[in-house]
C-alpha cells in the first residue's frame, strides 16, 4: 500500500511536471467553450450563405439542445483523441524508456504500476471532463435559459464510462507493446473495428463505441435509456478485464 | 452575423485558453532544442493546428526535459 | 556463507542458447568480477538473478533464498545498477531517492538520512538540479546511490564503468571500492583492468558457459608465470639467440628487440634460455617472468 501510494504522488507529480494535466484540462476547457458557441453560430452562418438565387439554407433555431449535441461531438470525437494521445504514453513510455527497473528491483510489485497508473489516468480524465461539461453546462444555461435535458445524466456517464475503455486499453497496448506507438495504433485498431460493427444498428446495443457515437440518443430521450444497458455492462466488463490483463501481462513481461 | 457582444463572454474565455495553449507550446519549443520526435521547425507548425498540436507536441515531441 | 548461489543455469532466445548450464559461488564480502564479451549473456544472467527473466532451467539462490521468476522476495537483499540506468527527467536527485525510499518500504525520515550520505559518497551532494539534465557519468552515481539506499547485502551492477569516460569510470570503481567489505559486488564488465582494480574473483562467461573462475590471486598462481620476455641489446645478439633457441621458440612472439617466449614448463625453460645466452655470450638488457595479467587469462580461455 505505501508503494501504491508512493508511486501514485510520482504519477501525479509526472502530469503535472510533463504539461499533462494542464494541458487536458486546458484541452477540455476549450471543448466545454467551444460547444455552445458553435451550436449559436452554426444557423446564423450557414444562414448567410448564398446558395444562388437568393437561396438560403434554413436551420432550426439554436437550442440547448443543439448546443449538448455540439459537446457530445466535440467530446465524443476530439476528446477521446486528446485522451488517447494524452495517455498513449503512460504506460508505454516506462517500459521503453525502462524507467521501472529501478522500482521494481527495490520489490514493488508489478501491479501496483497498473493500478495506480489507472487511477491517476482516471482522475485526470474525470477531473478534465467534469471541467468541460461544468463550462458547457454553464454557457448553454447563459445562452438558453430553461433548457431541460432528460435521460442526461446517462448521457453524461456513458461518455466517460467510454473514456476509462480507452484508458484501459492504452494501458494494456502499452505493456503488450512496450511502446507509444504500438499503443496508439492498437487503441485506434480497436475504435475502428467497434465503430465498423456500429454500421450494423442490431449490434449498436451492445457496443462499447454507441456510447461515445450514439450519445445523443441518449440524451434526447429518443431511446429507452435501458437499450444501452448492454453497452454500459460490456464496457465497463471489458474496461476491467484489460486492466486484468495487462496485469497478468505485465507479470509474464521481460522489462 | 448577429451583434458580437453576445459572444464576447465567450469568446474571450475561448481566446485566452487557445492563445494560451499556443504560447505554452511555442514557449516550450523555443526553450528546448532536443526533442523526442521531429525538430524545431515541424513543431512550431503543428502547434498552430487548434489545440491538438499542443497536445501532441508535449505527448510526442517534448524531449525528457 | 555465500550471497549469492547459481546452479546449472541455462537459458535460451529462441533457438539461440545463450546461458548453457552455468554455475559459480560468490561468497560474502567478495567484488566479484563477471566477465565476458559483449553479447556474452552477462545481462541475461543478472535479470535473471533479479527476477526479471524467467530461467530455462537450473537455480539461483541469494543468501540462502531462492529466487523465482516475478516479484521475487529475493530482491530486498538485492541493489541492482542497470547497465544505463534511467530515471524520471523531471525529478531532482533527493525526490527520486524519497521515491525509491517509499517504494522499498523506508520512512521518510530514513530515507533522507542515507540519502544524504549516498549522495555526498557518490559526489552529488550539490547537484541539485534536474536528473534531465544530468550527464552519463552523473546518472551512473545516482544509479549507484539509488542502488545502495535499501542497503543491500548484494549489490549487482551491470557494465557499470562501460558507458564512461576515464575520469567517470574512475570514480565509479573508487564508490565500488569503498564498499568493498560491507557489500557484496557482482559487476559485469569486459573491461579487464577495471576487474584488476578492484575485484577479488572472477568468473569468465564464454559461448554460454563458465570458462574460468576463482579468486584473482589462485587463477594468477595457476597460470603463473608461463611467459619469459627477453629484451636485447642489438638485433645481432636476438639473432644469434634465435638461431641456438630451438625448442623454446615455439609460441614465441617477436617485436623489435624483444622477445616473448610462451613455455610450459618454465623451471626447465628458464635453464635452457640461460645456457643459450651463456653459450652465445649475450647479455640481456632485460630478463622477466611475465605476471598473466587478466587479459593473457581472459584471451587464452575465450578462445
Amino acid at each position: 500500500m505505501k508503494a501504491f501510494i508512493a508511486f501514485t504522488k510520482k504519477e501525479f507529480t509526472e502530469s503535472l511536471r510533463t504539461y499533462r494535466l494542464i494541458v487536458l484540462a486546458a484541452v477540455f476547457l476549450l471543448l466545454g467553450l467551444m460547444s455552445p458557441l458553435t451550436a449559436k453560430l452554426l444557423p446564423e452562418i450557414m444562414g448567410s450563405i448564398d446558395l444562388g438565387d437568393g437561396v438560403f439554407i434554413t436551420m432550426p433555431e439554436a437550442s440547448a439542445m443543439s448546443s449538448w449535441e455540439q459537446f457530445f461531438g466535440y467530446i465524443g470525437q476530439m476528446g477521446m483523441l486528446a485522451l488517447i494521445i494524452t495517455f498513449g504514453g503512460l504506460m508505454a513510455n516506462e517500459l521503453s524508456r525502462g524507467t521501472l527497473i529501478n522500482l521494481l528491483t527495490k520489490g514493488m510489485k508489478r501491479q501496483t504500476v497498473i493500478l495506480s497508473k489507472f487511477l491517476t489516468a482516471s482522475v485526470l480524465w474525470a477531473g478534465s471532463y467534469a471541467l468541460s461539461l461544468a463550462v458547457c453546462y454553464a454557457y448553454t444555461a447563459f445562452f438558453w435559459p430553461g433548457g431541460v435535458l432528460s435521460n442526461a445524466f446517462l448521457a453524461f456517464f456513458s461518455l466517460w464510462l467510454f473514456g476509462e475503455f480507452l484508458i484501459a486499453l492504452l494501458i494494456f497496448g502499452g505493456v503488450l507493446f512496450g511502446n507509444f506507438y504500438g499503443s496508439l495504433l492498437g487503441c485506434f485498431g480497436v475504435i475502428i473495428i467497434l465503430s465498423t460493427l456500429n454500421l450494423f444498428p442490431a449490434l449498436s446495443k451492445f457496443n462499447p463505441s454507441s456510447l461515445a457515437a450514439q450519445t445523443l440518443n441518449l440524451l434526447s430521450a429518443q431511446k429507452e435509456a435501458a437499450d444501452y444497458l448492454p453497452a454500459f455492462i460490456i464496457c465497463a466488463a471489458a474496461a476491467a478485464l484489460l486492466v486484468a490483463a495487462a496485469i497478468a501481462v505485465f507479470n509474464k513481461r521481460r522489462v | 452575423m448577429g451583434d458580437l457582444k453576445e459572444y464576447l463572454p465567450i469568446l474571450i474565455p475561448l481566446g485566452i485558453v487557445s492563445v494560451g495553449l499556443l504560447i505554452a507550446s511555442l514557449a516550450h519549443i523555443f526553450t528546448h532544442k532536443k526533442y523526442r520526435v521531429g525538430n524545431r521547425a515541424l513543431w512550431v507548425i503543428v502547434s498552430f493546428i487548434n489545440f491538438i498540436g499542443p497536445v501532441l507536441y508535449f505527448a510526442i515531441g517534448k524531449g525528457d526535459e | 556463507m555465500n550471497t549469492l548461489s547459481v546452479k546449472n543455469l541455462s537459458k535460451s532466445f529462441g533457438v539461440n542458447k545463450v546461458i548453457d548450464g552455468i554455475s559459480f559461488d560468490v561468497p560474502e564480502g567478495s567484488v566479484f568480477g563477471f566477465i565476458g564479451a559483449n553479447g556474452a549473456g552477462k545481462t541475461t544472467t543478472m535479470k535473471m538473478i533479479l527476477g526479471l527473466l524467467p530461467a530455462d532451467g537450473g537455480e539461483i539462490f541469494v543468501r540462502g533464498e531462492r529466487v523465482c521468476f516475478g516479484a521475487t522476495e529475493t530482491n530486498r537483499h538485492i541493489g541492482y545498477l542497470p547497465d544505463v540506468p534511467e530515471f524520471y527527467g523531471y525529478m531532482k536527485p533527493k525526490e527520486y531517492l524519497l521515491l525509491c525510499g517509499e517504494v522499498a518500504g523506508l520512512a521518510a525520515s530514513e530515507t533522507a538520512r542515507r540519502s544524504i550520505r549516498l549522495l555526498e559518497m557518490v559526489g552529488l551532494s550539490n547537484a541539485n538540479k534536474k536528473i534531465g539534465a544530468f550527464s552519463r557519468g552523473m546518472k551512473q552515481r545516482l544509479g549507484v546511490a539509488q542502488a545502495l539506499l535499501n542497503e543491500p547485502k548484494l549489490l549487482i551492477c551491470d557494465e557499470p564503468t562501460s558507458a564512461l569516460d576515464p575520469m567517470g569510470r574512475k570514480e565509479v570503481l573508487d564508490i565500488l571500492k569503498q564498499i568493498k567489505g560491507k557489500t557484496t559486488v557482482v559487476f559485469s564488465t569486459h573491461i579487464l583492468s577495471d576487474v584488476e582494480r578492484v575485484c577479488d574473483r572472477v568468473a569468465v562467461l564464454s559461448g554460454g558457459r563458465i570458462a574460468l573462475c576463482g579468486t584473482l590471486s589462485e587463477l594468477r598462481a595457476r597460470h603463473k608465470a608461463d611467459s619469459v620476455l627477453i629484451e636485447f641489446a642489438s638485433q645481432a645478439n636476438k639473432a644469434r639467440f634465435t638461431a641456438d633457441a630451438g625448442a623454446l621458440l615455439k609460441n614465441a612472439v617477436s617485436a623489435d628487440l624483444e622477445l616473448t617466449l610462451h613455455v610450459a614448463d618454465i623451471a626447465n625453460a628458464h635453464r635452457e634460455i640461460l645456457r643459450v645466452l651463456y653459450a652465445n655470450e649475450i647479455m640481456p638488457l632485460k630478463l622477466e617472468i611475465l605476471e598473466p595479467t587478466m587479459e593473457s587469462l581472459y584471451l587464452e580461455v575465450a578462445k
